[in-house]
């Protein structure tokens, strides 16, 4: 009789445990669940990642506070990349094998996202692309990558139509500087279309090698060519040796920037070059309301360090984190990538309180946040004026 | 009976080794990479998988800088043409990969020679400085032939098999790159023992004696550049099988430079430096991760910036401090070691 006892409770209990391990997904406990990012936390470009790395963790605080998801904590998990592809491999790798993630937040860079697209992939693992919107994130479209943000196509098509039709000099000639990468394509194209679509005169284009410091031979060629209206395409320390160069060389010039600009730090570099220019962006600005009101509802979960840390990147990965949260929340106590993904596909009209547009997955692309806003530096105190809503380009 | 090194016949002179203990125990070594994958998890695996690749490059690298004593800053740009002749031959031409990684060696290699002819009166810093433009040089040729090597966008490799092995699982690609290591070693540890192997060597500590010597500089320079790029060029390829997907941010500067001080830390113009370098580097910022977690957890508070840093602090010190005390590398300590049990119990 107990011989029989024994073996009905072993094999109630094997029963159980084949009943929980059933939906059991890499990543949930009862308790917890367990979010990804690869992030840039060392070398030049980690203040990228550290504001990554921030809205993450304030989104998840947020969420923790209010009850978690169904119950269960958020837990983040950042690796750091360098900004170097093969190790977003290998980090993504860790925290999928080892650190046992569930989904993924922070993806760094357009290379390092690619570099990590095999293994998104093969895991089924829900992830949003919060910090690199480039078309070859999203086209073509795997299944369980959404991505957040406008193009820089769509950037700095958005700030060549906002000159053109209200800050155009006298007898305009466009001219482009771009780096020769897929970042620098994607602002050609841009650029291109501006002047395809507004009939703009297209002065010339110039390609620099990433890492290029001296830009005096490339501003020399803007100036023979009647260069007024720059379309730059150099980022934070280029970018301000493209405009130091031509203020040097006596350039009057209407400049649109990559949205990088936007960054206090990177907006300091620029100003003192003297020329008051444009931004195009689909995150809010350090100086817009919904900025504002970020910083003040959150600090009770940030230090002054992180206070510091926090910029464009700390607001979209935020959103994105919180649009995760809604899509996991929908699938109840049994949750499941499968599930999330199907969720995330769902998602539409998404509210983030102004730090973007409104966001919505259910389209082809699984692309939402597309919308963008003109911004213009105010060289007195290097903040950013608001020149339009967010707006479909 | 053995005494010491004296070789009393040419084939004991060129053996890989007289020892049946380093036989034994090289034999213990495959048996445990073999079981390997049946004793680590996945990430462990991956791990090895960067170490082996890392072997490949290295041991390439030290034919021309540790035994020729050619210094070479262009290994980014030969790994980039392994690489990409590797993902365009699999992706676009459909070949098999028993076809396309030795064709990613030999391509890689044929180019080296482009490099090598210009090379042959340059020494020192300033045949690294050539070479590394070479490298810059190679990443403007992958952007401007776009319609070839898919420019800026990248390639991503579809499904690889062998023998019905799937190479995108890890453990199939383990096997895979094990073999290749191993087989490329071995022939590094031949290569070594020849005629040729021997020329390097005269080259690297005398050209102008080697010459003398009836050594022909150019031809040997050459081939040590071609032999060299071959490997990388294979490495590179191996690269690829791994990550999967091929763009030239992936093959950065700073991958020579690690290239570089894997050898220097291993020690140079050795096969079993290079293996011991690789080994090291790639596991050294693992180690420390896990030694730091002990101390500090990375996830405690909301920002946690600051133990990147110290990771990455670290791991410069580690190496600035090996170089101070062990600057002939770890196979030095590797030969210390050996004597020290070799004279036991009369050490010194």
């Amino acid at each position: 009789m107990r011989g029989s006892l024994k073996s009905a409770l072993l094999a109630l209990g094997v029963l159980s445990a084949g009943a929980t391990t059933a939906w059991a997904e890499p990543g949930v406990t009862d308790t917890e669940i367990r979010i990804g990012d690869v992030n840039i936390m060392t070398g030049p470009a980690s203040f990228i990642g550290q504001a990554v790395s921030v809205g993450s963790k304030v989104a998840a605080a947020e969420i923790n506070a209010a009850g978690g998801i169904n119950g269960r904590k958020l837990v983040i998990l950042t690796e750091d990349d360098g900004y170097v592809p093969a190790r977003s491999f290998q980090a993504l790798k860790k925290l999928i094998e080892v650190d046992d993630i569930f989904a993924l937040n922070g993806t760094s860079g357009t290379a390092n996202v690619l570099a990590m697209m095999p293994l998104i992939t093969k895991a089924n693992l829900p992830t949003v692309v919060t910090t690199a919107p480039n078309e070859l994130v999203y086209n073509p479209v795997r299944p369980s990558v959404f991505t957040i943000g406008a193009s820089y196509e769509t950037a700095f098509f958005a700030q060549l139509k906002y000159i053109h039709e209200h800050n155009e000099p006298k007898n305009p000639v466009y001219g482009l500087i771009r780096q020769d990468d897929d970042f620098g394509v994607a602002v050609e194209a841009g650029y291109s279309r501006a002047i395809k679509e507004l009939g703009l005169k297209d002065g010339i284009r110039l390609k620099y090698k990433k890492g290029q410091t001296d830009f005096g031979a490339e501003l020399l060629q803007m100036r023979q060519a009647g260069v007024n209206v720059l379309a730059n395409g150099a980022i934070i320390a280029s970018a301000a040796n493209v405009l130091s160069e031509a203020r040097k060389l006596g350039l009057e010039l209407q400049v649109a920037d990559v949205w990088s600009e936007i960054m206090p730090p990177s907006a300091k570099l620029l100003a003192p070059a003297g020329y008051s220019f444009f931004v195009g962006d689909y995150i809010a600005s350090m100086t817009d309301p919904a900025a504002l009101s970020f910083l003040e509802r959150t600090k009770q979960y940030m230090s002054e360090t992180d206070r510091q840390a926090v910029n464009r990147y700390s607001f979209i990965t935020y959103a994105g984190l919180k649009v995760m949260a809604k899509a996991m929340a929908a699938c109840g106590k049994e949750l499941t990538r499968a599930c999330t993904v199907e969720n995330l596909r769902k998602i539409h009209g998404f509210e983030t309180d102004g730090l973007t547009a409104p966001i919505s997955f259910d389209n082809a692309k699984q692309l939402g946040g597309t919308e963008v806003k003109v911004y213009q530096v105010n060289l007195t105190d290097v903040s950013f004026k608001t020149l339009t809503a967010y707006t479909q380009y | 009976m053995r005494t010491g090194h004296f070789k009393d016949s040419y084939a004991a002179l060129v053996a890989l080794s007289d020892s049946r203990v380093v036989w034994a125990w090289t034999g213990v070594l495959g048996l445990a990479l073999l079981a390997l994958p049946l004793l680590v998890g996945a990430y462990s695996l991956t791990l090895a998988i960067t170490i082996l690749v890392a072997i490949v490059g290295a041991i390439g690298l030290n034919l021309l800088t540790g035994t020729t004593g050619l210094i070479s800053l262009g290994q980014s740009g030969f790994l980039a043409i392994g690489a990409y002749t590797n993902g365009i031959l699999l992706t676009d031409h459909d070949w098999p990969i028993w076809a396309a990684l030795p064709m990613s060696g030999l391509v890689a290699a044929a180019i080296s020679l482009l490099v090598g002819v210009p090379s042959l009166r340059l020494k020192g810093l300033y045949l690294a400085i050539t070479t590394l433009a070479f490298s810059f040089i190679v990443n403007y040729l992958i952007l401007f032939f776009e319609s070839v090597t898919h420019g800026s966008n990248g390639i991503f490799l579809g499904d690889v098999t062998i023998l019905g092995f799937d190479l995108s699982a890890d453990r199939p690609l383990y096997y895979f790159v094990l073999a290749v290591t191993g087989l490329l070693a071995l022939g590094a540890l031949n290569l070594g023992r020849t005629r040729i192997g021997r020329a390097w060597l005269a080259i690297r500590d005398h050209d102008i004696a080697a010459r003398a010597m009836g050594i022909d500089l150019v031809r040997y320079k050459l081939l040590a550049f071609f032999m060299s790029s071959f490997f990388i060029g294979i490495a590179g390829a191996l690269m690829s099988l791994q990550i999967r997907f091929i763009n030239i941010d992936i093959f950065g500067f700073l991958l020579s430079i690690e290239a570089l001080a894997i050898i220097i830390l291993g020690g140079l113009g050795s096969v079993a430096g290079a293996i011991l370098g690789a080994v090291f580097l790639t596991l050294l910022p693992e180690a420390i991760r896990i030694l730091l977690s002990l101390v500090v957890d990375p996830n405690a508070s909301t920002y946690s910036k600051y133990i990147y840093e110290i990771r990455g602090i670290t791991y410069g010190v580690v190496m600035v401090l090996f170089l101070r005390f062990k600057p002939d590398g770890l196979i030095g300590l590797w030969r210390d070691a050996k004597k020290f049990f070799a004279n036991w119990p009369l050490a010194y």
